[in-house]
């Protein structure tokens, strides 16, 4: 059985390797985490916070055009980790199932029901042979009618879990093991904690210290269910309260 | 389906006449978390261990059970992904049975479409075949039933079954305490039982 697969292609597409592994989307993730960037996402009572680096590359590069986070709808918002080209091509497909969903169905598309859509197509590509996965993991954040805020992680492998906290990218194990001791004993995090804890949770991660033009946040919270990216001066406020706070 | 580049099967014969990608699908099954399942002479009892990555993920989003229809019920061992192709297929076809016939779809028929999907995709072109065993939980006009299927697309009736990590020590385990006569609850105690010895290898 050692030489069993023959054409030994198993690491060129979404096929098998004798030990039963998907090489391809082991690969997938790699790519993730290729992109050299860390990204935290934080639940609260109420709230949801995602931030993410924003590295420019290039002085000469429009910032405003150099984007992780999404809004899919008015309340639904997608932080994508990794290749930005295969993250516009998600966006822009996700756009349209969650506007045909509600001219569809008459209500909005709930972010668990999102979650899974995505998680649904990247496990297609996992399975045929004539597309390869996405190189991307993507955070959905939302607040749902009857469950409150939400927090979704889908990944390459198709694999899909709601969360009180995770974090997706190059620093991803350092930045859980933070997040997990300070969530160990289910703390109901208010909107301030909520964001707090996740740029905080960079910083420490990263070992350094933000100016507001480096990372962008994402939030939803109940009172105001809209998905809203913040603008650099309340980013600039909540790094200020981070540190007055330290 | 797919590109026509790709139509020609990715799962091929080898020399000695194996279908090697089943078998590597099948070392993924093995690879996974256990399940096992139980049939008791009034009903069936489906068990999985649900170990989740990290203290943060909530456990409530997670369901690795499912139904396929109101009386029959899923678990499955090796990718979750792949399974969740599998649940709505089989539950499409489920609803199609009965939109036709005006029955809840038999245990039986249900495991045969589904089993047949499964088998598809070892044959169809540019696709690799399911990285799920599945075991199928139902209760119908004749009794309680547990089938299991596997990535090849062959199922079998079981009167107790076991997958995934640790199969040998779950299968041996159950062989020794069922019994024909068994009741639900001491089947569904067996089942933990099962799990738990699994649980510190």
């Amino acid at each position: 059985m050692s030489r069993g697969t023959g054409a030994g292609y198993d690491r060129h597409i979404t096929i098998f390797s004798p030990e039963g592994r998907l090489y391809q989307v082991e690969y997938a993730f790699k790519a993730v985490k290729a992109s050299g960037i860390t990204s935290i996402g934080v639940r609260g009572k109420d709230s949801v916070c995602v931030v993410t680096q924003k590295k420019v590359p290039d002085k000469l590069l429009d910032q405003t055009s150099v984007t992780h986070l999404f809004p899919i709808t008015k309340y639904l918002g997608l932080l994508a980790t990794g290749m930005t080209a295969d993250a516009r091509s998600l966006v822009q497909q996700a756009r349209n199932e969650a506007a045909e969903f509600r001219f569809k169905w008459g209500y909005e598309m709930p972010v668990d029901v999102f979650a899974k859509w995505i998680a649904d197509k990247s496990q297609v590509y996992t399975q045929h042979a004539y597309m390869r996965p996405l190189g991307i993991v993507a955070m959905i954040l939302g607040i749902d009618e009857e469950k409150g805020p939400q927090l979704f992680k889908c990944d390459p492998a198709g694999h899909f879990f709601g969360h009180k906290a995770t974090s997706a990218g190059l620093k991803e194990q350092e930045a859980i093991n933070f997040l997990e001791k300070k969530m160990k004993n289910d703390p109901a995090f208010s909107y301030e904690e909520t964001v707090q804890t996740a740029i905080s949770a960079l910083q420490s991660v990263l070992q350094e210290d933000f100016k507001a033009t480096e990372i962008e946040v994402g939030v939803v919270r109940k009172e105001d269910p809209v998905f809203r990216v913040l603008s650099t001066e309340e980013i600039d406020e909540h790094l200020t309260a981070i540190s007055e706070r330290d | 389906m797919g590109d026509s580049q790709y139509s020609f099967s990715l799962t091929t014969f080898s020399p000695s006449g194996k279908l090697v990608q089943i078998e590597h699908a099948l070392m993924a099954v093995g690879s996974g978390q256990t399940s096992l399942g139980i049939k008791a002479a009034n009903g069936v009892v489906i068990a999985t261990e649900k170990k989740l990555p990290s203290i943060l993920v909530d456990e409530t989003s997670v369901q690795k059970i499912q139904l396929m229809t109101t009386n029959i019920g899923v678990v499955y061992s090796g990718m979750g992904p792949d399974s969740r192709v599998l649940v709505r297929k089989s539950r499409k076809q489920a609803q199609q049975y009965y939109r036709l016939y005006k029955e809840p779809i038999p245990v039986t028929q249900l495991v045969r479409e589904t089993a047949a999907v499964m088998q598809e995709f070892t044959q169809s072109g540019g696709v690799r075949p399911f990285g799920v065993s599945l075991l199928v939980a139902g209760y119908d006009d004749n009794g309680p039933q547990l089938f299991q299927v596997d990535p090849s697309g062959s199922y079998f009736s079981w009167k107790a079954s076991a997958m995934g990590k640790n199969v040998s020590n779950a299968k041996t385990f159950l062989e020794k305490r069922y019994t024909d006569d068994m009741e639900l609850d001491d089947a569904v105690h067996t089942a933990i039982l099962t799990l738990k010895e699994g649980y510190f290898l």
